[in-house]
């Protein structure tokens, strides 16, 4: 499972990445993200809706997009409400002061969706939501470590250097959590940096030794032309006038940026991780 | 023998005299020194904040205020005079020693500083900055910004030529200063990978590679040029707001960032930690930038401020009390995100402001080496809305075409032409007004002599765009940064004004003059305008920030501007200015930072 030291520090290209890398080796490999939010939603062939993020995961591993690959979609509408989907539709709206929604109940329904993909598929490469280590909503993220829980997969922290304190946000995110998430997390990613990484390692080494894990690798910035999941994303996407189906477009720039991911990442350790599971 | 007691006479006689340039010890204290009280009244004041003790050249002890600036800072002597007047010009010793310890009370003889830092970079340092600067101003405080080392394609000239960063520019305006170049010693520009040009104090100084600047410069030249100029700015001012750049906790490099910790130890300045709680993980950033650092260090962090919350604040008091047991520092309070019409900083946020599409739409060609797009922010109000294009079909869905400067003429030129944009300029050429500012101005003509290999590295003469009668020679590694003002010739009541930065020269032949300028170097023309008055160029950057030459670009696209609003944007910046420090003011707790810092209630 992927996590990550805030949001778009490149969780879903990431998970991305690695649902294409496995199903180019053959693989049978699904994506999942328990709860999503995102006014970019995707609608599948029996008409339920997703976040189009993971439908993006989906065609990664060759297969069709499954509400059950996104069971919980929040879509934001102004003044801090939201509209909850759960399996692909619409459940109700809540307000910012309004009631909060239960959430034992929608770790049940995160627990029952996983469990039917699991069933379906060898491998399952998950995304967090935004940073795990949000002391103000400790308790009610179902999207990060509690998922993580539920199915049992080790967690590998994301950090964005482009944005830079990419190291105080890897040490801060992995002290905030508690001892037992820790113990989850077995390795981290520096995503999206420029320039030589041999001028990293210090930072790195006092890193592994802080966090007990290893680095598995430096992932430099890449231009991925994907489905854009939040208005940061607004502006940043490439000009591509070549016309044709966008989502081939997308495949075939998933295929350059997977590239760079295997010759980035440790993809021994990272598979070894997957493997052994927790 | 001089009768000191006879010159300060005349010197009480006289008032104030401001500077003397004219003196041939000019500048004996500072640049920029009022030089009334030449001979000081409190002499011998005994102040060991002012002066020490010296050997004297004949023998035994005299008193020597030889590094005082306090009695020659502008505003001091001005409340000296103030004072002495209203005590009836009494000459007394008894009574100046009185009017120095109420001057004491209002103009400290040390700045108070206070440094704000980031957990990452556009975490808000520069707009804080900002603020406490018009805070601080609006309290009746001499206020400078300072940020030691800045890295922006966006840069200025002040008054007497010196190119500094658009962000301390605006800091020194909201600090109602004198924008200089003390306030950003260190300018980088990027030129490309790893390469910027240097600008040290105003001036450029060397082209350097990252390896260069952090082993050849940083660590000796560097910090020595950011404690030179805090020392003085610590002078002449009550207050010192400083800005730190990226993250102060990039563990792979601690030892060699001179803008974050360094400058903090340098200045002994109380520490503020910028946190953006608009991505996510606010707490973990601010958790892990502060344990990061050494325990010494971190006492020197007095506050956490949280900006940019979008909607309620809902319940952040669990985190911020985390914060505050954990580490120490408590959270000063939270900043909810504002819109305001201020230049913006980092090319990050092109494109991201909101649009209307009912709009004259204004294409700037977004050049891969885009500097001073701060020049496009005032078209907005002439009703224009600014979108960026890079695609040659684009061309046609705008009203007007703006090419904008940028740190590399040759390769933007050669991007320009592999990309179709060439093209679709030329065939669109008199049906919308085109304006080059800068290198785009470089771009729109015949040629671009570069013989020497000054711009693009090899010795060669570029074919340019053919849309201006003009040809642009590169003959020497010459930077020309001068502020200028003047009208339009067209119509020589109308009023611009600007700064120019750029290397090469540009030379005329066709067209006709667009402005008349006053500079340091006299009166001159500047820029062209087509014989069919479709195609502009200019050197001029904030060329639009008047109305005048903004209505007369835009009058020449199809849509008329009659009913659209107009106001020269400065007021508009002033305004932003007010509302940023009153949102500081209302929810940050300001009296814990004056208590940290020692500003006296």
């Amino acid at each position: 499972m992927f996590q990550a030291v805030c949001s778009s520090a490149g969780k879903s290209t990431l998970t991305a990445a690695l649902c294409r890398h496995l199903a180019r080796k053959g693989i049978d490999v699904a994506p999942f993200k328990a709860q999503n939010l995102s006014l970019n939603s995707f609608v599948t062939e029996d008409g339920g809706e997703m976040g189009i993020s993971q439908a993006f995961q989906a065609w990664a591993c060759g297969i069709e997009p499954d509400v059950d690959m996104n069971p919980i979609l929040l879509k934001p509408k102004g003044e801090g409400g939201m509209q909850i989907v759960l399996h692909g539709r619409p459940l109700k709206d809540i307000d910012q002061n309004g009631e909060r929604a239960d959430i034992g109940e929608l770790l049940g329904h995160v627990s029952d969706s996983f469990s039917r993909i699991k069933g379906r598929h060898d491998v399952i490469v998950i995304e967090g939501s935004g940073s795990p280590a949000e002391i103000n909503l400790r308790g009610r993220d179902v999207a990060n470590m509690a998922t993580a829980k539920i199915a049992g997969s080790p967690v590998i922290l994301i950090g964005d250097i482009d944005k830079g304190g990419v190291f105080a946000g890897l040490y801060g995110t992995y002290n905030l959590l508690d001892e037992s998430e820790r113990a989850m997390v077995k390795g981290f990613i520096i995503n999206r940096f420029r320039g030589d990484a041999s001028i990293l390692g210090p930072g790195i080494e006092r890193l592994e030794s802080e966090m007990s894990c290893p680095c598995l690798g430096v992932m430099p910035y890449a231009r991925l032309r994907s489905p854009a999941e939040d208005s940061m994303e607004i502006g940043k996407q490439e000009a591509d006038a070549s016309g044709g189906d966008v989502r081939e477009v997308w495949l075939r720039s998933l295929d350059d940026f997977t590239d760079v991911f295997e010759r980035s990442i440790d993809m021994l350790a990272l598979e070894e991780l997957i493997e052994k599971g927790p | 023998m001089i009768d000191c007691d006879a010159k300060v006479r005349e010197e009480l006689a006289k008032g104030d005299i401001g500077e003397n340039r004219q003196c041939e010890y000019y500048p004996c204290h500072f640049d920029g020194q009022n030089c009334s009280l030449c001979f000081c009244p409190f002499y011998p004041c005994n102040d060991p904040a002012l002066g020490t003790m010296v050997e004297s050249k004949k023998g035994g002890m005299i008193w020597s205020c030889e590094g005082c600036f306090w009695t020659h800072r502008q505003d001091v002597v001005k409340d000296f005079y103030r004072l002495f007047k209203a005590s009836s010009e009494d000459p007394s010793t008894e009574n100046l020693s009185k009017i120095k310890s109420e001057l004491e009370r209002t103009h400290l003889k040390d700045a108070k500083r206070v440094m704000v830092m980031g957990a990452t970079s556009g975490a808000g340092k520069s707009l804080l900055t900002t603020a406490l600067c018009r805070h601080f101003s609006d309290l009746g405080y001499r206020v400078s910004p300072f940020k030691g080392q800045n890295m922006s394609l966006n840069s200025t000239v002040t008054a007497k030529g010196e190119e500094i960063a658009r962000a301390q520019d605006l800091q020194a305006r909201a600090a109602r200063a004198e924008p200089n170049a003390r306030m950003n010693p260190i300018l980088l520009k990027p030129i490309k990978d790893d390469i910027s040009q240097v600008i040290v104090e105003g001036k450029p100084f060397k082209d350097m590679n990252v390896k260069q600047y952090y082993d050849e410069f940083a660590l000796g030249e560097g910090v020595k040029a950011i404690a030179r100029n805090l020392d003085v700015l610590r002078k002449i001012n009550d207050i010192i707001v400083i800005e730190g750049a990226g993250s102060p906790a990039e563990i792979n490099m601690m030892d060699k960032d001179i803008t974050n910790m360094r400058t903090a130890e340098i200045a002994d300045a109380v520490c503020i930690l910028v946190v953006n709680i608009e991505w996510g993980g606010a707490f973990a950033y601010a958790y892990g930038t502060l344990m990061l650092l050494s325990e010494e260090q971190r006492r020197m962090f007095k506050g956490i401020i949280i900006t940019n919350l979008h909607g309620g604040k809902g319940s952040l008091s669990s985190g911020e009390e985390f914060l505050r047991s954990s580490t120490g520092v408590p959270v000063l309070g939270v900043l909810p995100h504002i819109d305001l019409d201020l230049p913006d900083e980092d090319s990050m946020f092109i494109g991201m402001r909101k649009r209307r599409s009912d709009r004259l739409t204004v294409g700037v060609v977004r050049l891969p080496r885009i500097s001073n797009f701060t020049d496009l922010d005032a078209l907005s109000l002439s009703g224009a809305e600014v979108r960026y294009i890079d695609r040659p079909e684009e061309v046609s869905e705008v009203d007007a075409v703006i090419i904008p400067g940028t740190k590399s003429t040759v390769d933007d030129l050669r991007w320009l032409n592999e990309r179709g944009m060439a093209d679709a300029l030329r065939k669109m050429r008199g049906s919308k007004p085109i304006l080059g500012i800068c290198g785009g101005y470089q771009m729109l003509g015949e040629t671009i002599d570069d013989m020497k290999g000054i711009e693009g590295g090899v010795g060669k003469v570029y074919d340019g765009l053919g849309l201006l009668p003009v040809r642009t020679y590169f003959d020497a590694y010459e930077k020309r940064t001068v502020q200028a003002s003047g009208n339009l010739i067209s119509d020589r009541s109308k009023a611009v004004r600007g700064y120019e930065i750029h290397m090469g020269r540009t030379v005329r032949d066709g067209g006709s003059e667009l402005f008349e300028l006053e500079g340091p170097e006299g009166r001159h023309s500047e820029g062209i305008v087509s014989e069919d008055g479709m195609v502009f160029g200019t050197y001029l950057h904030g060329v639009f920030d008047l109305p005048a030459f903004r209505e007369l670009f835009l009058s020449r696209s199809k849509i008329t501007l009659a009913e659209l609003k107009d106001e020269d944007y400065s007021q508009v910046v002033e305004r932003s200015l007010d509302r940023l420090a009153r949102a500081l003011e209302e929810n940050i707790d300001l009296d814990r930072l004056h208590d940290a810092m020692g500003v006296p209630k």
